[in-house]
């Protein structure tokens, strides 16, 4: 037997899968899984064509063409939330996507076994604080007239008080903080996995060489973890228009809402007004071509330059 | 240069070890804050009297919580949901995971669009809910372990991680005679423990915190925990309370951290029982054994 | 001649019923008429199978019930899933209207016209017709001409929240309890000067609670709780109709106090949502704030928890503004009960329904809801209601603590509201505040009537509030906090509500009265 590369080209069908019949039956399952749970309910987004009128059917009444499509491409307020959107998402991208990969990295830098252990269990904790309560701290932190941020800038500074938490300028950064804080921690497990799976005897090879820490870290750690980096990066830039939708809507204010409303909340806003269902399908699905494109554009790029996708 | 190395290294080590503490520090407080809370009388933490130590020390907060009708029996359903939804979901995905992660094999390009594919397009609420109805999962378990039992992300990461191991393995375990599935289980998931905790990990997280399937799919009787606590902690807080009735209810600070103590500690100690995976050099006694 | 048709075909069944135990009945007519039904479930009040009210109710009438029990927060998901697909519905749903998407569900089949079926609901007609509600419950019907819910229903509407103050201030400065808002302008102004510190006025769950409770005595009632649930629209009491309220010279005038406030420090600026119940307690019970604007239930809590000396919250009644003394508007119907319509084809379903009609709405049931049983948790003396002492002397007060031991006075269960029957569960203090209120007249003005949408008027109107609502939101606030001048920028603010068709929905809410 032989693990199928490109030799097999060129054998028949029926010798092909004589070899790796296995490997397709371990597929049957999961597939028909996929087919069922995943696709099967795809179906649902005709209703981004067709009216829906609650208690009618699910699949809605008439064909309506593109009415919803064109209701929203023509609303200011939707650019306004998809730029809103896509600005927010690109600037977490950019600050939170490499912070994990450093601090993973550092954490497997931790000389004292226990130490690193304990830093390890405690930084994937603020995952698990409901976005509510994050959001009710922060509050409690920020406030105007007894949060220690400002009574430090009135009491020591003798600035004015600012309404951080009701403030356009600091909207996006204090989003991308508390993401930070809650999703460092979380994700730099996957990486810490990725470093795992590094032979030891790279290392050991290296110091020989005399190869100092940042050396390592430079030519070992970080092109050894390269694929799983892609990988990441590729799945979050598909998934830039989806933001954390309940941490924005927390956040969202009237007086930030120029900056802080995105094509979630809009949607969400819209259809508590009136639920409606074939709209909301509308701009999921306008999202997920965004999504398909994005993906399929970084993927193709990073193989072009590092010769890995995701597919 | 000897004389160099060592203090640069030490540097580094205490740059580390800072980096560290600050992030222990950042992330511990608010913990140790909700502890104390939850620990605390209203009337000191009314009073801004609590921080990091509890004052007015009581339990009253968790006696409240475990009196909910129902608590410890939900908290069974939780439980028995984050075991059972894990096990079939990690099986599920490393039996597609690892016939995906050859990316000679015949087609595999058209499965992974088709994995990837349907991460972006979903068929909204009612569809799916038509689906497991049509099904006849709804009010039987099935319903909160089976349709998120694969989560395209985590696959991904699994077939990522597959991918990584050497093949060279693979063609030894071949000529010894073994075939697909035996590589699968006796190469390929004992080289896997760090992936393998990371995807399990996060996949328990999912089904651990998981209401919503719970409340479309379930009878009040097999409701998860979560979908109580969230409430506590929610209920009154978010938006779109139409007659504003959810205005007249407020509940006490410290039972809120007592809820989010109770229903997080068990899956926070879950992690460090799974951190004997995250070990170096596991792959090297593999390939040497 | 419906009425008759009814009757008679009661009248066959009935004889029908007794003499075959087989037939099309499911169950014998003497055994339990079981049915499953939708509870909203609140984390304050945890419901409990074995509540002595719901074990009564269920005993009273025969009735197995299966409840099932849905988190508040996401109880409007749950209904509108199961409304929406039609499958696995409960026999009955508690705590719904038939506003919003419930209309259209309605309009497009999907819920029972319980106003077809006025034969089998004897108690719910009586109530109607003892409180004097025959226009308020005939305003609930639907663009068809029908009603699709048993509504709860209110003899007078309770006056259970407003202004809040603290009463030993106001005598330690020798105020006098405010009557119009300039009074509380300058009663705010004194606290101030005492404790430059502080904001007095001070705000429940956003600014939402304030608006709702302050805005009528303007003559208007718009943003997130506005009456009329438009956000910027208001019913004109006078003339019978919708005006744009939010562009009003009203509002401007209720924008322009509020903004004074703001800007002398009167007010807390502190306002995004979400505001913790416990923070607003805080500044309460701390002395930051001696202000506020919430309900009477609450001031308990704060009051146990401060350890300033002598500290005493008092409500007062309905402050008067340029539009008289107004409180936020309430209907004297409320939320009931509906049935998908699946539990018509039920073949006992005149059964159930009678059976759901006697144990929320019978004369005896509907004080059960409210009381609990006579000789267990109270007992009549000289007519009067006396709560037994494990009752009368708990520490959390008579009302919480029948609502969390028996359940009674819960709003999703109790469908019968009597103001002078309620007022013995509250102290005296509570009773005297709301008889003047009733002495002032006309505090709590009616909700403005909903309009007869069909779905497509419906998701037209939809379309038109999000935007409206949000510049309204936006421009208010920015009023308030003077980010915006009123007097400088009105006009531009009028002339992007109009461009957004706030005149064009005005016309469409009129024109489907």
């Amino acid at each position: 037997m032989k693990r199928p590369d490109s030799a097999d080209q060129t054998i028949t069908t029926r010798k092909y899968l004589a070899r790796y019949w296995q490997l397709y039956l371990m597929i049957v399952l999961p597939l028909l899984y996929f087919i069922i749970f995943k696709y099967v309910p795809m179906v649902g987004n005709v209703l981004a064509f067709r009216r829906y009128r609650p208690g009618m059917g699910a699949w809605g009444t008439e064909w309506v063409g593109l009415t919803y499509f064109r209701r929203f491409f023509e609303d200011p307020a939707f650019w306004r939330a998809f730029r809103n959107t896509l600005v927010l998402s690109l600037l977490n991208l950019v600050v939170n996507f490499p912070i994990p990969i450093i601090f993973a990295i550092l954490v497997n830098e931790v000389r004292h076994l226990a130490f690193k252990k304990v830093v390890q269990t405690v930084s994937y904790m603020p995952r698990f604080i409901s976005t509510v309560v994050v959001i009710a701290i922060l509050g409690e932190l920020l406030s105007p007239s007894s949060g220690i941020v400002n009574l430090f800038r009135m009491k020591v500074l003798g600035q004015k008080a600012i309404y951080f938490m009701n403030d356009t300028t600091f909207f996006r950064l204090i989003y991308i903080l508390v993401d930070t804080w809650q999703y460092t921690g979380w994700t730099a497990i996957i990486y810490l996995a990725a470093i795992t799976a590094i032979p030891q005897d790279l290392y050991e090879a290296a110091t020989i060489d005399g190869a100092n820490k940042s050396q390592q870290i430079l030519y070992i750690t970080i092109p050894s973890i390269m694929p799983t980096i892609m990988v990441m990066l590729i799945l979050n830039v598909g998934r830039l228009l989806s933001l954390g939708f309940e941490k924005v809507l927390l956040m969202y204010t009237p007086d930030n809402s120029m900056v802080s409303d995105i094509i979630d909340t809009l949607v969400y806003r819209t259809g508590l007004a009136n639920q409606n269902y074939s709209y909301a399908t509308a701009i999921g699905l306008f999202s997920g071509i965004i999504g398909i494109i994005l993906v399929a554009g970084s993927n193709s790029l990073s193989k072009r330059l590092t010769g890995d996708g995701i597919y | 240069m000897r004389q160099y190395k060592t203090f640069s290294y030490r540097l580094f080590n205490l740059f580390v070890n800072l980096v560290m503490l600050t992030s222990l520090l950042l992330c511990l407080t608010p913990f140790v804050y909700m502890i104390a809370l939850s620990l605390s009388s209203p009337k000191a933490i009314i009073n801004n009297e609590v921080f990091l130590w509890p004052k007015g020390f009581n339990l009253e907060s968790y006696k409240q919580i475990f009196t909910y009708p129902n608590f410890f029996h939900a908290y069974g359903n939780t439980l028995f949901y984050t075991f059972a939804g894990s096990a079939i979901s990690l099986g599920l995905m490393v039996l597609f995971a690892y016939p995906l992660s050859k990316s000679k094999l015949r087609g595999q390009k058209t499965l992974m669009k088709l994995v990837i594919f349907s991460m972006f397009f979903t068929g909204g609420l009612i569809p799916n809910y038509l689906l497991v109805s049509s099904l006849h999962l709804v009010n039987t378990r099935w319903a909160m372990l089976l349709p998120f039992a694969i989560n395209q992300f985590n696959l991904i990461l699994l077939i990522n991680f597959f991918r990584s191991i050497p093949n060279d393995l693979e063609e030894a375990a071949i000529i010894d005679g073994l075939d697909y599935f035996g590589i699968l289980i006796r190469i390929i998931l004992p080289l896997s423990g760090a992936a393998l905790a990371t995807v399990g990990l996060y996949t328990a997280v999912f089904f651990w915190n998981d209401w919503f399937n719970g409340l479309i799919y379930l009878k009040s009787s097999q409701f998860p925990v979560m979908l109580f606590l969230r409430n506590i902690v929610t209920g009154t807080s978010m938006v779109g309370d139409a007659a504003g009735s959810g205005d007249k209810t407020t509940i006490a600070i410290s039972i809120k951290s007592a809820v989010i103590i109770t229903s997080t500690l068990p899956i926070i100690v879950l992690y460090p029982f799974l951190q004997r995976y995250f070990v170096k050099g596991v792959m090297i006694g593999a390939v040497k054994g | 001649m419906k009425k008759t048709l009814c009757v008679t075909l009661l009248v066959f069944m009935a004889v029908a019923l007794t003499l075959s135990s087989a037939g099309v009945q499911e169950k014998k007519s003497d055994g339990p008429i079981a049915f499953s039904l939708y509870y909203s479930d609140n984390a304050t009040l945890p419901f409990k199978q074995d509540w002595l009210t719901v074990t009564e109710a269920q005993k009273r009438v025969n009735a197995k019930v299966e409840f099932e029990i849905i988190p508040i927060a996401d109880y409007q998901t749950k209904v509108s899933l199961a409304l929406n697909t039609g499958t696995n519905a409960p026999d009955v749903i508690l705590y719904q209207s038939t506003k919003g998407e419930n209309a259209a569900l309605a309009l497009n089949g999907a819920l029972v016209p319980i106003s077809d079926y006025e034969a089998w609901t004897p108690n719910f007609n009586a109530r109607v017709k003892e409180f004097g509600l025959g226009d308020d419950v005939a305003g609930l019907k639907l663009k068809d001409g029908k009603r699709y819910f048993l509504p709860s229903l209110f003899d007078v509407p309770f006056y259970d929240g407003g202004l809040i103050l603290r009463e030993d201030l106001l005598a330690k400065y020798n105020l006098k309890a405010p009557k119009t808002f300039d009074e509380l302008y300058n009663v705010l102004k004194v606290f101030k000067q005492n404790n430059p510190a502080s904001y007095p006025l001070t705000i429940l769950a956003g600014p939402r609670v304030l608006y709702r409770m302050t805005m009528p005595s303007w003559g208007i009632s718009l943003g997130k709780n506005g009456a009329s649930g438009t956000n910027t629209l208001s019913w004109d009491y006078a003339n019978k109709r919708y005006f744009a309220g939010a562009i009003s010279e009203e509002y401007k005038s209720y924008i322009t106090f509020f903004h004074k406030l703001y800007a002398e420090g009167l007010l807390d600026p502190e306002m995004a949502d979400p505001i913790d119940g416990d923070k607003w307690s805080q500044k309460l019970a701390t002395g930051k704030s001696m202000a506020t604007y919430a309900y009477y239930d609450q001031v308990g809590g704060v009051t146990a928890t401060t350890t300033i000396p002598g500290f005493k919250l008092q409500m007062y009644p309905a402050l008067a503004g340029p539009a008289g003394a107004h409180h936020q508007p309430k209907s004297k119907t409320g939320s009931g009960i509906l049935f998908p319509i699946k539990t018509s084809k039920r073949a006992d379903f005149e059964l159930l329904v009678r059976a759901v009609d006697e144990m929320f709405f019978s004369t005896e049931n509907a004080k059960l809801w409210c009381l609990g049983v006579e000789g267990i948790t109270y007992t009549m003396k000289d007519g009067k209601v006396q709560f037994v002492p494990e009752i009368l002397n708990s520490s959390e007060g008579i009302y919480k603590s029948l609502q969390v031991k028996y359940g009674c006075g819960s709003d999703v269960t109790q469908m019968v509201w009597v103001n002078s029957r309620e007022m013995t569960k509250y102290d005296e203090n509570y009773a005297r505040i709301n008889a003047e209120v009733e002495a002032i007249g006309d505090v709590i003005q009616a909700i403005p009537p909903n309009p007869k949408f069909d779905d497509r008027q419906a998701e037209q109107a939809g379309t038109l509030q999000t935007p409206l609502s949000d510049a309204f939101e936006r421009w208010n606030s920015a009023f308030l906090t003077g980010s915006k001048d009123i007097g400088r920028d009105w006009d531009a603010y009028v002339k992007e509500m109009k461009a957004l068709g706030i005149e064009k929905f005005t016309d469409l809410y009129n024109t489907s009265l």
